[in-house]
């Protein structure tokens, strides 16, 4: 019992840093379409912005932002020049262009950072643990709970009460539409990728703090997953993403702790046959963006 | 094999393509070993990316799972011809049977083409009714799932090492004969009556469905056959290289061919050529810049990572420039060479058979809201019945049950006693039903031609396909138009399109939503004339949907309205112009108000 209990600790944990970077994706991707494979060099960004800060002796209270905000505009930046002269060509095209952007990115930081990992300074603290209930859990893992939780119910007051967060929910549903009640297209677009470059700097942080280490390709396999959750959830839906995330942390982590050892190496394909058997009942993912009830014939 | 394309240009790409591989090996071969290398490479990417474009881009779902088969390919065809001597050295935990067999290149290939191509069907049966990115995304896991198991399956694959020993056969020759096999099968699927039927599915799910394609099976043909093809490629560079591991057929190799097939232009052969030729060209100029280049009277330095700058340069330029990619959306021959179809005689239409549709207390909800509430109706061959409302009435929504786009909540659908709520949408037209759409939905990049050859091909087994596609152009008044772009037709030329469309598949009702929305008066009367003749001519039942009243009473037998969901009338056009319900549904005049 203590086991699972301890499991359910760390898939929370990983769960969540999924669900905010498949967040990152869907709040794109509902808007323009765009399945962004470069979301993973914002987050190699927000580690790079961490490991200066330790270098420099800032203290962890001045680095997270400053690691948040590297990202937001990296993400600006990225659509500016990268995504938006192929706004309206196919998701096949868009996509694409993302890898492109990451491509050259990773070089970028092969060539002018280090190609081999580097190790990030951490406050001590998030190396400890605590005890709760019997419970011994790593304050890095709460911190990420924590963390998740708190980006969780911010986004969501965005959403619902911010002008942005409003103009952006009219977007995913109807981007024609929002454009002739007065939404400016570039300014939602971009309001859209800055939010997904604050959701990787924070997952960036996460990942980190469990990892203490950066290297030139650290956000690929995260962002993998994290895509693989967002399509989980059902593309394009933001509570979609959340559940998406949190089933494949679940998965993963119950996988590595209750499979036999025998099986072990066979992990990853077992855990994705099951995310396959989910998309074969529900096609359309867990919790389906509604523009897709919504089509017209 | 039937095929689509007009002759004169199916020829000369078939034609082209030997013509264009055997130059490339004659002169590898000649230039000698590094370009030789060179060559093969890009002859098997060639392979590859081409097997690609068969599926992701016929299909329109982007697979990023098509390496796991070249890895099963080059596994398999490399565990045949390895020599036994070797295995007993490197894989001493092979089964028996394997450990002592011993083929030639040619049979082994044909084996692991074979064993992939099932492999494929398996997992095709799996995912076969996936859409879009839910389809991508099993892709996705598929190349993660395949590199998992050739990672744990130590005593075949020897996991993460290196698989070697593997005999050197793949020579340029070899490496020519595979892309020409690929190149061709191809170009041909393309054009073939599958390959139509799988693009107009990509062009139209809904619209596919309607003309009677199953696109899910389309699917899984063109995933199996790319599989196949994929497998081939996968041997050839087995034999190739000599030693592999997994990594080889993994996110690296998958983005660099993708890369290349994109930039190029997916959808046609022509594409996957083009972006092969330019990716290949850029990466060996800039493979020889990376190494630091001395000019005589100035030294370029070396900088590590030009290549993959260079190439995410030309992607994203590329890109910019031409979305569609470098070839656009047609084959080069299409662009060139005149389409010259042969001439066939249209044949005559045959009269429709007279099994009335019956749809008994239709109900349907979309979550809280009733769009239609147990309506009943009954629409009978050779009559034309007109169906109105004010909007938001569930005109549309009635119509999309008829024809099996939407599934009742509740009710019955027959048709001469054969029960049609059950079915798949795709099989109402072999009921006799096909529809026109609201808002038009023909296939816009292919030909108006092949807009209507979907349809004949996808009813009536496809027989005398080319003789119902005639008839029905003539009878629409098309054959002007026959290769013109379907998307670059005028409004009114598009909907009438969407009839030949529907009348092709022969049906004995067809349904038509607003078919005179955006046309002008001689329009209109001239649609109307053709409406009259297909009722007096072949006794096809219309069931016509329109906002405009003056061409629903100059045309309808029989009215029909709705109001709310629910039917609120049905007579003459006289009874119902008088019916007071309809005049309140419509001038909105309440008892209420006027007392």
């Amino acid at each position: 019992m203590d086991l699972i209990l301890q499991q359910t600790v760390n898939a929370l944990a990983l769960g969540g840093t999924y669900a905010l970077l498949a967040l990152g994706l869907a709040v794109v991707f509902s808007i323009m379409g765009l399945i962004n494979f470069a979301h993973g060099e914002l987050m190699t960004i927000a580690g790079y912005v961490l490991m200066y800060c330790g270098l420099a002796g800032i203290p962890f209270a001045v680095s997270v932002p400053l690691a948040v905000l590297a990202p937001m505009l990296a993400a600006m930046a990225m659509e500016r020049v990268a995504f938006r002269p192929v706004r309206n060509a196919s998701g096949a095209t868009m996509l694409v262009t993302s890898f492109a952007v990451a491509m050259i990115l990773q070089v970028l930081f092969q060539n002018l950072i280090s190609a081999r990992s580097q190790p990030v300074i951490l406050p001590d603290a998030l190396s400890q643990s605590v005890t709760i209930g019997g419970l011994i859990i790593g304050v890095n893992k709460l911190f990420a709970i924590l963390a998740t939780i708190v980006m969780l119910i911010a986004l969501e007051l965005f959403m619902k009460k911010q002008k942005h967060g409003i103009a952006m929910r009219a977007a995913a549903e109807d981007f024609a539409i929002a454009r002739l009640m007065g939404i400016r297209a570039n300014t939602v677009i971009s309001a859209a990728f800055a939010l997904s470059g604050l959701l990787a700097g924070v997952a960036a942080v996460l990942w980190v703090s469990q990892r203490a280490s950066v290297d030139p390709l650290m956000g690929f396999t995260p962002v993998l997953k994290a895509f693989i959750a967002a399509i989980l959830g059902g593309l394009g839906s933001l509570r979609g993403a959340v559940a998406g995330g949190f089933v494949l942390g679940f998965i993963e982590v119950f996988l590595a702790a209750f499979l036999p050892s025998a099986w072990q190496e066979f992990r990853e394909p077992i855990g994705l046959s099951l995310v396959v058997l989910i998309l074969i009942l529900r096609p359309n993912g867990l919790i389906p963006a509604a523009t897709l009830q919504a089509q017209k014939v | 094999m039937e095929l689509t394309a007009p002759r004169s240009q199916l020829a000369a790409a078939v034609l082209a393509v030997p013509g264009f591989v055997v130059l490339l090996a004659l002169a590898g071969d000649a230039i000698g070993t590094s370009v030789e290398r060179t060559i093969i490479v890009f002859l098997i990417s060639l392979t590859a990316i081409a097997a690609m474009g068969l599926y992701s881009g016929n299909s329109g779902i982007l697979s990023f799972g098509h390496l796991s088969f070249m890895g099963i390919g080059a596994y398999a065809a490399a565990l045949l011809t390895l020599p036994a001597q070797i295995k007993g050295a490197t894989l001493p935990a092979l089964p028996e049977w394997l450990a002592v067999i011993e083929l030639g290149l040619l049979p082994a290939t044909l084996t692991a083409v074979i064993l992939t191509m099932t492999v494929a069907g398996l997992v095709g049966l799996a995912i076969w009714r996936l859409d879009g990115s839910a389809a991508t995304i099993s892709t996705l896991a598929l190349l993660i799932i395949t590199h998992g198991i050739l990672i744990g399956w130590r005593d075949v694959t020897r996991g993460a090492q290196t698989f070697f020993g593997v005999p050197r056969d793949t020579t340029i020759w070899v490496a020519a004969a595979g892309c020409v096999i690929s190149l061709v099968v191809a170009r041909l699927y393309r054009d073939s009556a599958c390959g139509l039927r799988l693009r107009a599915g990509r062009e139209n799910a809904i619209a596919a469905a309607a003309i009677g394609i199953s696109v899910p099976r389309e699917r899984f043909i063109a995933f199996v056959l790319s599989a196949g093809l994929m497998a081939l490629s996968g041997a050839l560079i087995a034999h190739f290289l000599g030693a592999f591991s997994p990594k080889k057929f993994y996110f690296t190799d998958t983005f660099f061919l993708l890369a290349m097939l994109i930039v190029g232009g997916m959808t046609t052969v022509t594409g996957a050529v083009l972006g092969a030729v330019v990716v290949t060209l850029l990466t060996e100029l800039l493979r020889r810049l990376e190494g630091g280049l001395d000019l005589g009277f100035v030294e370029i330095p070396q900088v590590f990572g030009t290549t993959q700058i260079g190439i995410g340069m030309l992607i994203l330029l590329a890109l910019m420039r031409r979305p569609e990619g470098l070839a656009g959306l047609r084959e080069w021959e299409e662009w060139l060479i005149p389409p010259r179809r042969t001439a066939v005689d249209p044949k005559p239409l045959s009269p429709a058979e007279s099994d009335p549709l019956d749809a008994i207390s239709l109900t349907k909800r979309f979550g809280g809201v009733v769009a239609t509430e147990e309506v009943s109706v009954t629409v009978t061959p050779g009559e034309i019945v007109g169906l109105i409302g004010p909007n938001g009435s569930g005109k549309t929504t009635l119509l999309n049950q008829l024809s099996g786009v939407l599934r009742p909540s509740e009710g019955a659908i027959t048709k001469g006693g054969k029960d049609l709520v059950h079915l798949p949408p795709h099989k109402f037209v072999d009921a006799g039903i096909a529809r026109t759409f609201q808002n038009i939905r023909l296939f816009p990049t292919l030909s108006v031609y092949q807009n209507v050859q979907a349809a004949a091909l996808a009813t009536k087994g496809g027989r005398d396909a080319g003789a119902r596609v005639a008839a029905a152009l003539e009878r629409l008044g098309l054959s002007g138009v026959t290769e013109t772009m379907a998307g670059n037709l005028s409004y009114g030329d598009q909907r009438r399109v969407e009839i030949a469309r529907a009348l092709v598949c022969q049906p004995s009702l067809i349904f038509l939503d607003e078919p005179a929305a955006g046309m002008n008066r001689e329009e209109t009367d001239a649609l109307m004339e053709i409406l009259r003749k297909l009722n007096s001519d072949l006794g096809i039942g219309i069931l016509l949907v329109d906002h405009d009243l003056g061409l629903i009473n100059a045309l309808c037998h029989r009215i029909i309205v709705l109001n709310e969901g629910k039917l609120i009338a049905e007579g003459s056009p006289e009874e119902v112009r008088r019916n007071p319900a309809v005049i309140e549904a419509y001038l909105g005049t309440s008892k209420k108000e006027t007392r």
